[in-house]
């Protein structure tokens, strides 16, 4: 039988590349993980750090599962999934868990998860469908409905409030809608639209989030909260110079100055003891992971699985580019985990199912 | 837009952060690591002032009062640390290992002081920073302090500290440190009462000196809350009902603020504050800690025929001269339902004065179980009265025919009399007899008067579309409870406040439950009453409480 993925021959392959990207990452994910977790030279919280290893497992396994299943069936299926993935937004809205001030949880039979993600993979699927099919079928076909697919879809998850979330959609949706070849002059009304309904939607901001975008603007303005956070994650990844503290030595991270340094802050324990050269490092395996994705899709026929397939790029970028531009204090603290490194399973669930359902893209373009 | 353009977008994002690290970490680096080593930022906390609840006379009812904790900074004592914890511990009269645990509990960075002995009185506080100098540092915080506990716990509530639930409460803003409600009108009106605890933010040097200042929140002080309870006549309940276990409550008959509301026995919630002598509230058989006037329910007894006479006067089976005759028993099927008396010809008006239940059984044959249990819907017997308080707990009112089991005509006749299946809490029972008071309207009821001396409160009240007439038949019944010669309450004639009501005896396991429900004056009532006790073995121990709460109410011209 032939070896569709060129797995067996020992020639790097792009996708080859990428697993030992990923692979590499999990590595380093563990390894920061173990360093976070230090508290005053003692490695106090073995729950978390077992639980991590766990996702990790039940991630590569994911990944193989979606890698399997034929990917058109999703497109068969799109405006199902997006229609099932609308009802959970809403039961998310009227029945769901509450965890701190955000109604992001959906709890079934004890069970809970966060139907936000589910809608990141759904929205893929859908705009590569309604994008592809609408091409050449006049403004209605080619922009609105998607546009509006969009729209709903991250309208119910700015409420719930997850706005790091919300904005990924959006982004996604432009990034998609470009590469489609509809017309530019499109999106160029849809931010005109977007701006006249900004007070709108500052209207019905949380409290909490007006003040993180006003701190974002001035840091200053709230020393204690969000600007401390921002000033110690900077002292951080500035003071590891350019070769770092070395492992287990970041006096933030080990001090306790750090708040959220192993969830959405991670990057700073790793700028901290690794320096300049191992952010640059890790830096450089993304790219690695995005180039070689590119790459891929250049070669790929089907309009419908290359749009998609630029999308779980565009989400994988969105995520490095936004998180790493927070704790950098260049973008507004959003709540982005760090891909592939930050505590937390659900993220990087979605994120290998969605490296799942391209590996199976790229199998059966090969097959072909 | 070409592959191409993607890749150099992406690309362009990526430089981006590279020059932004280059210029944290390679140009600005030995600039953050010097910060970094002697970590130059440190946050002060400045603690926020609750609000004060206060009564609708302004009388002060929970406030904060300065309190001093013993704090230590670790990076200062680290070497001596044992030699100070236990030389501390003698001048304190502490074990050393509760300074430890503490100090543990409470370590947050080497710079941040940690609280190791908490509460200390201000005269011990100042002689420990004199004998230790700068080994110690004197925290000033705010401690809630409750004027009438034993009156005012089940109103009021408590309050804790976040930090056992903090993580639930991060995100809408609560610090650790901060004090959340978690009962009474301390939880419910939390976001009023709560300020915002602030801080500075000061750069020091590495010998922990102030050498510039960052920047500062100043903290908000919460809003004040007023109630509608009156804390003279709170006093007065609760005087009477101490050693007894039941419920008092007066309130406003037509706009539903509460005027006093006790529940006995109680308990000293600045005992939740310090964190002492928690386990003689828990233990109590009688549990104190529950605030029997919304979280308990308890059959209705005779307090219940009001409700089935107009009932029975709506659907048109009777009218005032409708008589059924007494003879202390009635024969249904196989068994005997009893009177208390022998009443002879009753109609609806002597019937509610004798507390006959001979007519009453009658009219509830005529009836039907369904429309009784339609009825006691109807006035909120099942439902909650939307008092502001947390933790209320609804009545039950059976379903003929579902539950609990096969339904016999002798349910229904003991439906009749506020027996069986029905119960409910006696807030939901004054609410109910209140329908009368107010002109036919569910009135809700509430406690919050005024915040920050803004007026908040509304009345809320749902009428209920039911004949005047037909309520003037069973008012007047129930002036004669208490006018009538051989009236139920006739004892509180003498107090010439024209009262109108209905007492009952509630059968129970450990002894019969006192009610006494009533309203005054008869014309255009101003006040509704309910007074509760739990086993008193009848209602006349309840129309005593009555008696003397109002007659003190009145020599004390308080009405």
């Amino acid at each position: 039988m032939r070896d569709r993925l060129g797995l067996l021959e020992f020639r790097l392959t792009p996708a080859k590349i990428i697993i030992l990207c990923c692979i590499f990452l999990n590595v380093i994910s563990l390894t920061t993980l173990y360093s976070a977790l230090h508290q005053g030279g003692e490695f106090t919280q073995h729950p978390i750090f077992n639980k991590q290893i766990i996702w990790i497992i039940i991630c590569w396994l994911s990944l193989i599962v979606f890698s399997l299943i034929n990917y058109r069936l999703y497109f068969n299926f799109a405006y199902i999934l997006y229609a099932i993935n609308l009802i959970l937004l809403v039961a998310v809205e009227l029945f769901g868990k509450t965890v701190m001030g955000a109604q992001r949880w959906l709890s079934i039979s004890g069970f809970s998860f966060q139907p936000s993600e589910v809608s990141k993979i759904v929205i893929l699927i859908v705009l590569a469908k309604s994008f592809s099919s609408g091409r050449g079928k006049g403004f209605l076909r080619q922009f609105v409905a998607p546009f509006c697919l969009t729209m709903i879809n991250a309208a119910l998850i700015f409420k719930q409030p997850d706005l790091g979330t919300a904005l990924i959609i959006i982004f996604i949706f432009f990034i998609m809608g470009l590469s489609s070849g509809v017309k530019k002059r499109f999106f160029v009304f849809a931010i005109i639209a977007g701006i006249i309904a900004a007070p709108f939607a500052w209207a019905i901001l949380k409290e909490y989030q007006k003040k993180r975008l006003v701190v974002f603007l001035n840091p200053n303005v709230d020393p204690l909260g969000a600007g401390y956070t921002i000033i110690q994650s900077k002292i951080a990844i500035g003071s590891g110079r350019v070769f770092g503290k070395g492992f287990l030595s970041g006096t933030q991270n080990q001090f306790n100055f750090l708040p959220e340094r192993h969830t959405d802050f991670i990057f700073t324990v790793i700028a901290e003891e690794w320096g300049f050269i191992g952010s640059v490092f890790l830096l450089i395996i993304y790219w690695l992971i995005l180039a070689k994705m590119l790459d891929i899709i250049r070669t790929l026929k089907d309009p419908c699985a290359q749009l998609l397939s630029l999308g779980v790029c565009a989400l994988l970028f969105l995520h490095i580019f936004i998180n790493m531009g927070m704790t950098l204090g260049v973008l507004p603290v959003v709540g982005v985990p760090l891909l592939f490194i930050s505590y937390g399973g659900t993220h990087l669930l979605t994120t290998f199912i969605l490296l799942g359902i391209f590996f199976n893209i790229y199998r059966q373009q090969l097959y072909k | 837009m070409g592959q191409t353009f993607i890749r150099r977008v992406y690309l362009g994002g990526f430089l981006i952060l590279i020059f932004t690290l280059f210029y944290y970490q390679v140009l600005k680096g030995s600039f953050f690591l010097e910060r970094a080593q002697n970590n130059y930022v440190r946050v002060i906390s400045l603690r926020s002032i609750r609000g004060t609840i206060l009564d609708r006379n302004s009388t002060p009812l929970a406030v904060d009062k300065a309190s001093f904790n013993i704090a230590v900074i670790p990076y200062q004592i680290e070497k001596q640390k044992n030699l100070l914890f236990s030389k501390l511990s003698k001048d304190l009269n502490y074990k050393t290992d509760v300074l430890t645990r503490n100090y543990r509990r409470r370590f947050s960075n080497l710079f941040s002081p940690v609280d190791i002995a908490l509460d200390i009185d201000k005269a011990t506080a100042l002689k420990l920073k004199n004998k230790f100098n700068d080994a110690v540092v004197i925290n000033p915080y705010p401690q809630r302090f409750y004027a009438y506990p034993y009156e005012f716990s089940h109103l009021i509530g408590y309050v804790k500290e976040a930090a056992s639930f903090y993580e639930n409460l991060k995100k809408y803003g609560y610090s650790p440190l901060e004090r959340v409600g978690v009962a009474g009108m301390e939880k419910y009106y939390d976001a009023y009462l709560k300020g915002e605890d602030g801080g500075d933010l000061i750069e020091v040097n590495s010998k922990g000196k102030i050498v510039g200042f960052l920047g500062e929140r100043k903290p908000i002080r919460g809003k004040d809350v007023q109630l509608t309870i009156d804390s003279r006549m709170q006093h007065i309940a609760y005087e009477l009902l101490k050693d007894r276990r039941g419920v008092l409550i007066l309130m406003n008959s037509n706009t539903g603020e509460i005027l006093a509301l006790v529940s006995s026995p109680s308990f000293d919630a600045n005992n939740f504050i310090k964190g002492k002598n928690l386990d003689q509230f828990f233990s109590d058989p009688d549990r104190p800690l529950i605030n029997r006037a919304i979280q308990s329910t308890y059959p209705l007894g005779s307090i219940f025929k009001p409700i089935v006479g107009l009932a029975a006067l709506e659907e048109q089976k009777i009218n005032p001269s409708t008589t059924f005759v007494c003879k202390g028993a009635l024969n249904v099927g196989n068994a005997v339902f009893h009177c208390l008396g022998n009443h002879g010809d009753q109609n609806i008006y002597t019937a509610l004065a004798h507390s006959c239940n001979i007519y009453f059984y009658n009219i509830a044959r005529i009836l039907g179980a369904e429309k009784l249990s339609d009825y006691a819907r109807m006035f909120g017997l099942e439902s909650l009265s939307g008092i502001d308080l947390p933790y209320e707990k609804k009545g039950s009112v059976p379903m003929p025919g579902k539950k609990p089991r096969h339904w016999f005509l002798g349910d229904t006749l003991n439906l009749a009399i506020g027996q069986g299946y029905i119960e409910c809490s006696p807030l939901e029972a004054l609410i109910a007899i209140n329908v009368f008071a107010s002109g036919g309207y569910l009135v809700r009821p509430y406690l919050l008067e005024k915040v920050d001396n803004a007026k908040i409160a509304a009345t809320q009240k749902t009428h209920l579309g039911l004949s005047q007439k037909n309520m003037d038949i069973i008012m007047t019944g129930l002036n004669g409870v208490v006018d009538a010669d051989y009236g139920t309450a006739r004892l509180l004639r003498d107090l010439d406040l024209k009262i109108a009501g209905k007492t009952g005896s509630a059968q129970a396991k450990r002894g019969a439950h006192g009610w006494f429900l009533g309203y005054f004056p008869q014309d255009s009532p101003k006040y509704t009453i309910c007074v509760f006790l739990e086993n008193a073995g009848s209602s006349t121990e309840a129309v005593k409480v009555t008696h003397e709460f109002l007659g003190r109410l009145k020599d004390e011209k308080i009405l």
